[in-house]
């Protein structure tokens, strides 16, 4: 079943053009990872699905619905509909810092579904203890570590059962040593079969949980295809490049990690 | 020594009285200029472009000319106004309320324009994408932030409105000052502008600790 489906999507910031004829779908169950490198225009196709920011031309269906139809947007109030049907986990947390975790979890609940509170209480405890953090319900989020914080957001967003869930560089804010606990998050929400688009840079996580790759390069899917398809036998020379370079850094990051952990 | 006490009751007495009014009128501003200036915030950040010149240019006019003019223009100015002038026939203590009103409104309106400034963008996004309307988004995610990035701003204009309020002297509200001064000039002592100072000091002090609370209150 198809979940999104977007068509020939252009976008532009002034002369910049950021998004040149996307097209791709989301089919339910699908874990499609977004990689590619900075400015290839991979957060802001993110920000168009959720209407974060306007795209210009093209389509974007989510369960069939326009979300834009050859470049014109529907109501706000249709609009509102279909992107509360999707959820979004922000790489910066975008928490509500004046309220502790259980109602920035609960404030979505009540205010738009208006959701009777004993049925809310019991879904907010279960989903933090899905994301390990039902200890911290009453904390505010400025007493939690970024990567407590990626994973309060996460439940934050299942709260309100969205049909897909869009992740903008999740793990790109944390601390190394913090990015396994919130990939670990959606490594469990991967195999829930929730569907997923995540933005990242973590290749390792890409090539094992995704079904689905998407390479853009200045603002054009270049490549698409399994994550064997593209680590292994990437077609395109600068998805090699990409892929040649990122690992390498990477590589170079743990071997450091590494050496430090042996002079501690 | 208890002639001393008599006096002391003699001049405070009816300072308490101008107390009442001085209180009455900084309650009446502060209720006021509070929703009024959050209103004019608005209208500043508004895309209508006519509606934020509106805005604009009333800050520009309240910020820029001293509260003292504003006071004598709505009670000795507005009745003058050819044609127009018979509706702005203003008692004293209205005319003080409405001046200061107006006048502290624009001054809170910046206040809270520069807390909606220190709010992240990515709060309206998360909003957004929960499915908050706009409205919804204000009252239950902006303004309770923006409200503690302010407290210590509005604390201080709200001590600064309570010291204004002795400007009313000039239009003849009997509030404190006002009874200082008389009992100043009728027995040729300073005694009472003390016990005003000592009035106004109590009132501050009061409105420090409510405000200290309230900032404990949204602390986070």
């Amino acid at each position: 079943m198809e979940i999104i489906r977007v068509n020939k999507l252009n976008k532009s910031f002034g002369d910049h053009h950021v998004l040149n004829d996307i097209s791709f779908t989301v089919n339910k169950g699908d874990v499609v990872a977004i990689i590619g490198s900075s400015g290839s225009g991979k957060s802001t196709l993110l920000r168009c699905l959720i209407d974060l920011e306007k795209a210009d031309s093209g389509d974007v269906f989510m369960e069939g619905k326009p979300l834009i139809k050859s470049g014109v947007y529907p109501s706000v109030q249709e609009i509102r509909e279909i992107i509360i049907r999707m959820g979004m986990v922000f790489q910066h947390f975008n928490l509500f810092p004046h309220l502790t975790v259980r109602q920035n979890l609960e404030l979505a609940p009540k205010v738009v579904k208006k959701e009777e509170p004993l049925q809310m209480n019991k879904r907010c405890e279960t989903y933090l203890e899905k994301v390990g953090l039902l200890e911290r319900i009453d904390a505010m989020p400025s007493t939690l570590s970024g990567g407590e914080k990626q994973r309060v957001a996460i439940a934050r967003a299942l709260m309100m059962n969205p049909d897909i869930l869009l992740f903008d560089e999740p793990t790109s804010a944390l601390d190394p040593e913090l990015t396994g606990e919130v990939l670990n998050v959606m490594q469990s929400l991967a195999n829930e079969h929730m569907t997923m688009v995540v933005v990242t840079h973590e290749m390792d996580f890409a090539r094992k949980v995704a079904n689905k790759i998407l390479f853009m390069d200045a603002g054009k899917i270049l490549e698409e295809g399994t994550p064997e398809d593209i680590f292994n036998n990437p077609r395109e020379q600068r998805t090699q490049e990409f892929l040649s370079t990122i690992l390498r850094e990477q590589s170079k990051k743990a071997k450091k990690k590494y050496r430090l952990k042996k002079y501690l | 020594m208890s002639d001393f006490l008599t006096y002391l009751s003699n001049i405070t007495l009816p300072m308490l009285q101008g107390m009442v009014i001085t209180l009455s009128i900084f309650a009446v501003t502060f209720v006021c200029s509070i929703p009024l200036g959050f209103l004019f915030t608005l209208m500043v950040r508004s895309k209508i472009k006519p509606v934020k010149a509106f805005a604009d240019a009333y800050i520009y006019v309240m910020r820029g000319t001293p509260l003292l003019l504003q006071l004598m223009f709505v009670y000795f100015g507005l009745p003058l106004l050819p044609f127009f002038g018979q509706f702005f026939i203003f008692g004293r203590f209205t005319a003080a309320c409405i001046a200061f009103g107006m006048n502290y409104a624009a001054y809170f309106a910046e206040i809270f324009r520069g807390g909606l400034l220190a709010i992240d963008k990515g709060q309206y996004e998360a909003a957004k994408v929960l499915g908050l309307t706009k409205f919804e988004t204000m009252t239950r995610v902006v303004v309770p932030q923006m409200i503690r990035v302010c407290l210590p701003s509005i604390t201080n204009e709200t001590i600064t409105l309570v010291k204004d309020t002795s400007l009313v002297t000039v239009i003849g509200v009997a509030e404190i000052l006002h009874y200082a001064k008389t009992a100043v000039n009728r027995d040729g002592n300073t005694f009472a502008f003390i016990v005003a100072a000592i009035l106004y000091l109590l009132i501050n002090f009061v409105i420090t600790m409510v405000f200290k609370k309230l900032e404990k209150k949204y602390e986070f």
